[in-house]
This record gives structure tokens, sequence and C-alpha cells, in this order.
């Protein structure tokens, strides 16, 4: 007991701690005594059970990274597909609008074609009008001039037969 | 010693080896042990080595043969 090592009461210290919490795993609730040291058994426990911590560790570490590096393909995979979406998007909304302008302008044309179109009818049918006008202008131009050639002729007539000594009433039609 | 030994459960050794090295009194150590560990309350630690042979003999062990084997504990640490 009255090793250098030790002083001041420290290795009755150390005994009371070796009974009491054990020392390679035993105490007094457990198999204290001498024999305290790990047996071969215990060590080949202990170094097993120290692998068998140190690979699910590993496993658990790899493990982790497979889900972060999982998460992240499958973050990436969500960006790209909301991304592509966005683009199609983008470009059916470009399409949809091309398409608008597109009815838009035609409309546009068909009704200035209409407009035309009715503007061209009038003036097609104030044309016939103006026409059937002249035309008939011109009838009752002809009518005229055959009635004056006719009332001239008869005019004629009648003085020729003045001028034969008798009277010869007109009779001519008009 | 062979280092595998320390597998086991002798933590609170090298606890009580550390407070040595740093000076302090193993009363005050055992005494502040107790406040978390309850095997050792109702000890009595003012008689450190009446304590250590009533333990001893209660649990049929060798106190000198124990003692020596921290001894070799203690020496093979300090290497």
């Amino acid at each position: 007991m009255g090793d250098s090592t030790f002083s001041g009461g420290w290795i009755f210290a150390f005994l009371i701690i070796a009974v009491i919490f054990g020392w390679g795993g035993a105490g007094v609730g457990g198999n204290a005594n001498v024999a305290a040291y790990a047996t071969m058994a215990d060590v080949n426990a202990a170094i097993n059970n120290q692998s068998t911590q140190q690979a699910l560790g590993a496993i658990q570490l790899s493990s982790a990274n497979n889900n972060y590096e999982t998460s992240r393909l499958i973050s990436d995979q969500n960006m790209t597909m909301l991304q592509q979406q966005n683009s199609n998007l983008i470009n059916a909304i470009q399409g949809f609008n091309q398409v608008s302008s597109n009815i838009a302008n035609g409309f546009s044309n068909v009704s200035a074609q209409i407009a035309d179109l009715g503007y061209r009818m009038e003036n097609c049918c104030c044309g016939i009008k103006t026409m059937m006008l002249e035309n008939r202008l011109q009838d009752a131009q002809i009518a005229l001039n055959n009635q004056n050639a006719r009332i001239v002729a008869a005019e004629q007539s009648q003085y020729l037969l003045s001028q034969l000594g008798s009277f010869v009433p007109t009779t001519a039609a008009v | 010693m062979n280092p595998l030994m320390m597998l086991g459960n002798s933590n609170m050794m090298m606890q009580a080896m550390g407070a040595m090295m740093r000076g302090e009194s193993p009363k005050d150590f055992l005494r502040n042990l107790a406040n978390t560990n309850p095997q050792l309350q109702g000890l009595n630690l003012d008689d450190l080595e009446g304590t250590a042979k009533s333990l001893c003999e209660k649990n049929n062990i060798n106190m000198n043969e124990l003692a020596a084997k921290i001894q070799d504990f203690a020496k093979s640490n300090n290497k």
C-alpha cells in the first residue's frame, strides 16, 4: 500500500472505485473480484462491438451521404422540370399571344374588307342607278328627237299638201 | 499493460487517475463523485482505508492483490 505511485490515500480511493464500479466490467452489483481484467471473451466481444459500431457508423455516414445525394439529385431534377415547365408555359403563352394577334389581325382585315365591300357595293349601286338614269335620259332624248322628227315630217308633209291646194289633216302618229 | 484491458468499464479509474495527477484530494474526488453516483453515498469517505478494507472483505476480494493490479494499471498509464 505504500507504493510511491500513490500518495495521500489515493490507493484506497482506487480500491473503493474498483470495488464499487468495477474494473474492466466488474462491480459490486455484478461480479466484483480481483479478476477484474477483461477476459478474452470480453475483449473479443468488445472488439466485435467496436468493429460493429465502426461499421454501423460507416453505414450511417454512407446512408446519410446517399440520402443527401439523392435529395440533391431530386432537387436538381425538380428544378430542371420546373424550369422546363416554365419554359413550356412561356412558349405556350407566346404561341397563344401570336394566335390571338393573328386572329385579331384577321378580323381586322375581314372588317376592312367588309367595309370596302360595302363601299364598293354602294358605289356600284350608285353607278348602276346613274347608268339607269342616264339610259332613261338617253331614251327620253331619243324619243323626243324621234317625236320632233315626226313633227317636222308632218309639218313638211302638211306644207307640201297645202301647196297642192288641198288640205290633208295630219294623221301621223306621235 | 494490454490496452485492450481498457475496453471495459474503466472510465471511473481514468477519472480518478486524472484527478490524482492534478493533485486533487482523493476524499474530495470521491465526495464529488458521490453527488452523481448513489453507489458511493452512505460510505464513510473520511476513512478511505477502513472503507476500502470493509468493501473488499464484504466482496471476498484480496485487497493486496487488487491494490497490486491497480498499481500496475497506474504505472502502465504513466508510461
